[in-house]
């Protein structure tokens, strides 16, 4: 189980360019769907790889699934190293993506996303039909799952707007 | 005129994703019951919701080699 407003406190605090998305996202935008795990796309760029070193290294983060015997160091390096990562930590799995399918790199992602208030904490989450592409990209049944909800719940965000502009 | 959020999802329009959505199975109702919170009242909730679910398992493992002693 993730406690998410530790993991969101810490990447705020330490000005990292983040972008939630997956499940706290969906949730974030009305649907029933639910998730274990907090996922965030960052920015690949040297100090801001920096940052999430800072932010999350207090949570202790390990390779999930990654046997306990074999030495694991996470720092700047290894983090540069690699582009996605799965972590367990002591408060709970934690998803970083460089990229994500069906959306891009952190630049696609962060066009297509918005800023909301988390925890009373300006954040960036991505846009619905960011989520919409990067499900159906993805392909798995748990994503495909979501995607009739995801698209009604865009149908229901544009007759608003519309209304609103009437 | 304006059809009300709880109208639109409950009474789809056919041919619309919301109609799609109930056809596939999606309950609607917890749906409409999400969009009535806030969005930080969505995500205390799944917070609230996966505590849960980790209790259960929890539990569930702590049965399962209570089981194993006997």
């Amino acid at each position: 189980m993730i406690k998410i407003e530790p993991i969101v406190t810490s990447l705020v605090e330490h000005e990292v360019a983040f972008v939630i998305i997956g499940g706290v996202a969906i949730t974030h935008y009305g649907s029933a769907y639910v998730t274990q795990d907090f996922d965030f796309c960052y920015l690949r760029s040297s100090e801001n790889i920096r940052r999430i070193v800072d932010a999350m290294s207090p949570f202790n983060p390990r390779l999930r699934n990654f046997p306990e015997n074999l030495p694991f160091i996470f720092d700047k390096a290894t983090l540069q190293n690699g582009t996605n990562f799965t972590f367990d930590t002591d408060i709970g799995d934690i998803d970083l993506l460089g990229e994500v399918a069906g959306v891009g790199a952190y630049s696609e992602v962060e066009k297509t996303s918005v800023e909301i208030e988390m925890f009373g904490r300006p954040v960036r989450v991505i846009s619905l039909e960011g989520l919409i592409d990067a499900k159906r990209a993805a392909g798995r049944v748990k994503d495909l799952l979501v995607l009739p909800e995801l698209e009604a719940l865009l149908e229901l965000q544009k007759e608003e707007k519309d209304e609103a502009g009437d | 005129m304006k059809r009300s959020l709880e109208d639109k999802l409950l009474n789809p329009l056919p041919g619309s994703k919301v109609a799609a959505a109930k056809e596939f199975g999606i309950d609607l109702t917890l749906t409409l019951k999400n969009l009535r919170l806030t969005p930080q009242q969505r995500i205390d909730q799944l917070q609230e919701v996966m505590r849960f679910h980790h209790e259960i398992r929890e539990q569930a493992k702590l049965q399962l080699r209570n089981k194993k002693a006997l």
